[in-house]
């Protein structure tokens, strides 16, 4: 069937292209469509329960997004100079439509509670800003006086002062931080240093940057791509079918994508990145092998036949492995990596039907002489590609029980290292350390209690169970314990402002600073913070039916595993002291969210790369009909596998998302030279009888392709260090890592096997 | 060119005239001031003292309750001058017994005291009345007892019907920085209560709302039972009704007492 339609394709190429084209019109008109999907959130189903109660409880709790100002002032803050600035600064915040007016959280916004002779007084820190150094000292006494704000609103060491900002929309989070720091740039002096933070800012930027890597480091990498197939092919012409090939399929691809109505997200913006080299690989083997061809043919169309003739098969399967192993991802629990599993494989897919369309009517297209030209003179030239493989193929077949016992060692070296690999994962990690919300992130969560939120709710069985003094103690004592982890570096609650009412009535008497026993006493004093503040002042922290309690926990460190910790180390607490009778606590926060999505990525992508090398094996077991030769397939990528990934063991780098995601499409990626080199040893053996003269035969032509496309996936992805986002830059170094690997095992370990037992795997061959 | 022309100053003239009209109507009767002023007395002073029993629903954006019931006595002074009021709180349960008292002078901030039966504790309070909220409702101190005229420059927007009823409708605009930028209040031109009020926050953008749901006429003064304060931008709202109104009933000045505020006087609260 395949042998008809190229036989159509080069008799009608210009009809072939038109029409692929006319449908890639089609593709791209979806493209303004683009919806952009940064929200942390989607990593999880709408449903997952872990998300559906922190839904719940940022409703219950109203909890908003957060934008967070710091501003350092190097000689301290408290002086009327700064405070004058901050001052202004905050006014004109709440300025900016969208602002939550009453719940911004700064100086000059929030209230305190005091003791005055016998009066009980409410005053904002900052009403008026002070200018006299008694005022000064006074307004320092009153702020390191209230625990609840100390790390929160000003740093211990009196140098850094921030702005809680809460807005009503997410998605006016870039104009409000805009506007921001417009007045910020305006107000302040220029020694003073402003820092922006807040998952809204970091999710706009992360938005942003996204566009920026697939506007230019896609298309960068598609270059560099460009400039070594011009290495590798010498004439420009040349360069024409594979890019056409990776332009269409990313068209198709991500034309899909968008028209389905599917976001782009983190994971679904690298989808050009990934289809561009894999794209190109079927093409550079039948240009390669068109190449070798045509100087013996010397007729276009019918070298292009012969070629086609001999790479429908590998081609198919070295396609659909691929594409197997990036659909696995849909087996994994998180939407934004199925959709992309999904996509690439289809796109996998579109550029394999290119090879055997666009690409062969491309070469009909050109110019037969110039070829004919170019071509012979390029038989005669033996290039450093070719000693270079010559070398290695003897070294290969000399040195055969040496590579083996090589390999083992190696094997086992990886194993060892995967066992050392952690499993962590932070988003903001994802930006480059010396990103600015890298740098806001750290400097803010150095002079403040922490930028990480996660939230633990407690929960009552009935109205006002948080009122009971037994609860409220709980509370309170959960939290010390919480605040004594060193990760944590500050907790608000409830019990915080009933201990606050209770120490300022009795006169800031420290033996009042402390849980009432009664339960009327915490009622009225509950009753009394809402006489003297605003209505939504205890929203954040309880329930209206007081049947929930939420207590926020702000964390210095976002990874997972310092997560999982403070997780674990709550579980312990209870386990040691048990909760009052009917209370339940649950974890949620944006921090614990990204650990829920980390473990059932883990996980997820276990099961994946498993199904799929289960897959794969099946086809290789089709595809060569011999189990033995299936299991030979599958060694070069069971040992760039375990290499790369004992490799990133030793390293000591986490196994992120990015990481994770690698592995299951390693696979399909890594048994493609596997494919061509034993699809190409079978038809040696049917040539030549004598080991040594396949071996030699292998390392010319064949293992010139695979040489080739192993140097345009390497150095493909290589622009993807460059990249502002930590996730692509991973993927571009683990790719480059792992092909190398892959190549080694094909042209090192494969040959070294073959000498040794290649005889017995092809007995058919070698008798028929 | 021309009709353009035309039609513009067309616009323009009849711009002014509006303008106009409101203006000849505040010198023919009353200036925006003296409207204000005497919204004030009937709406914060009728009478010359008053006993009510104050139902309130705290209603969040859920539709979830809050309750607050009391009974407040209020004594005036002098006409538009000082007042006391006294606040004994039935619900919740969990505060039954909490007292509450506001001595209001119309130049300075309140004074006020807090009785705290849990603790048997008296204390004074020194709060901001411009924006703290009352008992957790969406009402502020300053809207319960009211916000001296002077404060505000009053102008008549113009004059219109709500609800059927003839209403000035006032913008007043804080001389000094406040909670909120702008009020209008539309005020019964027969009754002179505020029927509706807009309040704009420093954005420039409504965020609370004030409508009078319900006017009785009690002991011949006009007095509105039933009232809502929403919060367009929270989603929350505070609905008020007022039953057994009482005006007139002699309260005696010694109510208004620490004495009091822990034993509470049964024959005004019931």
């Amino acid at each position: 069937m395949l042998h008809k339609l190229t036989n159509v394709v080069t008799r009608f190429p210009k009809t072939t292209i038109s029409l692929v084209l006319i449908a890639t019109i089609f593709f791209a008109l979806q493209f303004p469509k683009i919806k952009i999907d940064t929200d942390p959130e989607n990593m999880l189903e709408q449903n997952q329960p872990d998300r559906v109660f922190y839904q719940d409880m940022k409703k219950e709790f109203d909890i908003h997004d957060l934008l967070v100002v710091g501003i350092v002032d190097g000689q301290g803050i408290f002086n009327p100079d700064t405070l004058r600035r901050i001052a202004r600064v905050t006014d004109d915040i709440l300025k900016i439509k969208g602002v939550i007016i009453e719940d911004v959280v700064s100086l000059r916004t929030s209230d305190n509670v005091t003791s005055e002779n016998g009066t009980l007084v409410v005053k904002r820190f900052m009403e008026e800003v002070p200018q006299s150094p008694k005022a000064i000292e006074k307004l320092k006494n009153a702020v390191y006086g209230n625990s609840f704000f100390v790390d929160k609103i000003v740093s211990k060491d009196g140098k850094a002062t921030s702005i809680y900002i809460p807005i009503s929309k997410k998605a006016e989070s870039y104009r409000i931080s805009e506007e921001i720091e417009r007045i910020l740039k305006k107000e302040l002096s220029p020694e003073q240093k402003y820092y922006l933070a807040g998952l809204p800012v970091a999710e706009d930027t992360f938005g942003h940057e996204m566009f920026v890597q697939m506007g230019i480091t896609a298309p960068l990498a598609g270059f560099f791509i460009m400039l070594l197939l011009l290495l590798l092919f010498r004439k420009g012409v040349f360069l024409i079918p594979p890019m056409m090939d990776a332009l269409l399929a990313i068209i198709w691809a991500m034309g899909l994508l968008i028209g389905l109505r599917f976001p782009v997200h983190i994971m679904s913006s690298m989808i050009p990145i990934f289809l561009m080299p894999i794209a190109l690989l079927d093409d550079i083997h039948i240009l390669s092998d068109f190449f070798d061809r045509y100087p013996s043919i010397k007729d276009k169309r019918k070298t292009i036949i012969a070629t086609m003739k001999d790479l429908y098969r590998p081609m198919f399967f070295t396609s659909i492995t691929s594409a197997v192993g990036f659909a696995s991802l849909a087996m994994a629990d998180i939407p934004p990596i199925r959709v992309f599993g999904l996509f690439v494989a289809f796109g996998i897919m579109a550029a394999w039907f290119f090879s055997h369309t666009v690409v062969p009517a491309i070469i009909m297209l050109m110019n037969e002489r110039k070829l004919a030209v170019f071509l012979e003179r390029r038989q005669q030239k033996r290039s450093f590609l070719d000693r270079m493989l010559k070398s290695l193929g003897n070294f290969a077949f000399a040195k055969s029980k040496v590579i083996l016992i090589g390999a083992s060692i190696i094997l086992a070296v990886g194993i060892i290292g995967i066992k050392q690999i952690h499993i962590n994962d932070n988003p903001v990690k994802w930006f480059k350390p010396k990103h600015k919300i890298r740098i806001a992130d750290k400097v803010m969560n150095k002079f403040f209690g922490g930028t990480y939120m996660a939230y633990l709710v407690v929960k009552g069985n009935k109205e006002d169970a948080i009122k009971e003094p037994a609860v409220m103690s709980y509370i309170n004592k959960l939290e010390n314990h919480l605040e004594n982890l060193k990760i944590v570096g500050k907790t608000s609650s409830i019990a915080d402002i009933v201990k606050r009412i209770n120490y300022v009535l009795h006169n800031e008497n420290k033996s009042f600073d402390s849980v009432p026993k009664k339960r009327d006493e915490i009622g009225q004093y509950l009753f009394l913070f809402s006489m003297i503040g605003d209505p939504n002042d205890l929203d954040n922290f309880i329930d209206y039916g007081a049947q929930k309690a939420n207590i926020w926990v702000q964390m210095k460190g976002g990874d997972n595993i310092q997560m999982r910790r403070v997780e674990e180390s709550t579980y312990d607490f209870i386990k040691k002291n048990p909760l009052p009778k009917g209370i339940t606590v649950r974890w949620s926060g944006l921090t614990y969210i990204n650990k829920v999505w980390q473990n059932l990525m883990v996980f997820g992508m276990l099961k994946a790369i498993l199904g799929s090398f289960f897959i794969v094996f099946l086809l290789m077991v089709f595809e060569f009909r011999s189990i033995r030769l299936a299991i030979v397939s599958m060694l070069p990528l069971s040992f760039a596998i375990i290499s790369s990934y004992g490799l990133i063991g030793f390293l000591g780098k986490d196994y992120d998302m990015p990481i994770a995601v690698c592995s299951s499409l390693s696979l399909g990626m890594a048994i493609d030279f596997a494919i061509h080199f034993l699809q190409r040893l079978r038809a040696g053996y049917k040539k030549y009888n004598n080991a040594e003269a396949i071996n030699a035969y292998m390392f010319q032509e064949p293992a010139r392709a695979i040489s080739r496309n192993a140097i345009v996936i390497t150095f493909g992805f290589l622009p993807l260090l460059g990249a502002t986002l930590t996730p692509y830059v991973t993927v571009g170094a683990f790719f480059a890592i792992l092909m190398i690997f892959s190549f080694l095992t094909t042209l090192v370990l494969l040959p070294a096997i073959m000498r040794l037992w290649g005889k017995a795997l092809f007995a058919k061959e070698v008798s028929g | 060119m021309k009709i353009i022309k035309g039609l513009l100053i067309i616009g323009l003239l009849s711009n002014m005239l509006l303008k106009l009209v409101p203006a000849f109507a505040a010198e023919n009767n009353l200036t925006a001031e003296k409207i204000i002023a005497k919204s004030r007395l009937a709406f914060y002073y009728a009478g010359n003292d008053m006993r009510i029993k104050i139902l309130m629903e705290l209603i969040n954006k859920d539709g979830r309750k809050r309750i607050r019931e009391l009974t407040m006595l209020r004594k005036d002074y002098e006409e538009s001058g000082n007042q006391k009021y006294f606040m004994y709180f039935h619900k919740p349960a969990d505060v039954k017994g909490t007292t509450f008292m506001v001595y209001k002078y119309p130049g300075r901030d309140d004074d006020r005291w807090l009785f705290i039966p849990a603790i048997n504790l008296v204390k004074r309070i020194a709060a901001n009345d411009k924006y703290s909220s009352f008992v957790g409702s969406d009402f502020t101190y300053e809207d319960i007892s009211g916000r001296k005229p002077t404060e505000d420059t009053h102008t008549l927007l113009r004059e219109e019907k709500l609800n059927g009823k003839d209403c000035f409708v006032i913008e007043s605009i804080p001389r000094e920085a406040s909670v909120y930028t702008k009020r209008i209040s539309w005020i019964d031109k027969k009754t002179y209560l505020p029927l509706k009020e807009e309040f704009y926050d420093k954005q420039n953008e409504l965020y609370r709302v004030f409508e009078a749901l319900e006017i009785k006429d009690i002991d011949g003064f006009p007095t509105i039972t039933g009232r809502v304060m929403r919060n367009v931008k929270t989603g929350h709202r505070t609905d008020v009704t007022f039953q057994d109104v009482q005006y007139n009933l002699g309260i005696e000045d010694n109510i208004f007492s620490e004495r009091y505020l822990r034993r509470p006087p049964l024959k005004w609260i019931r």
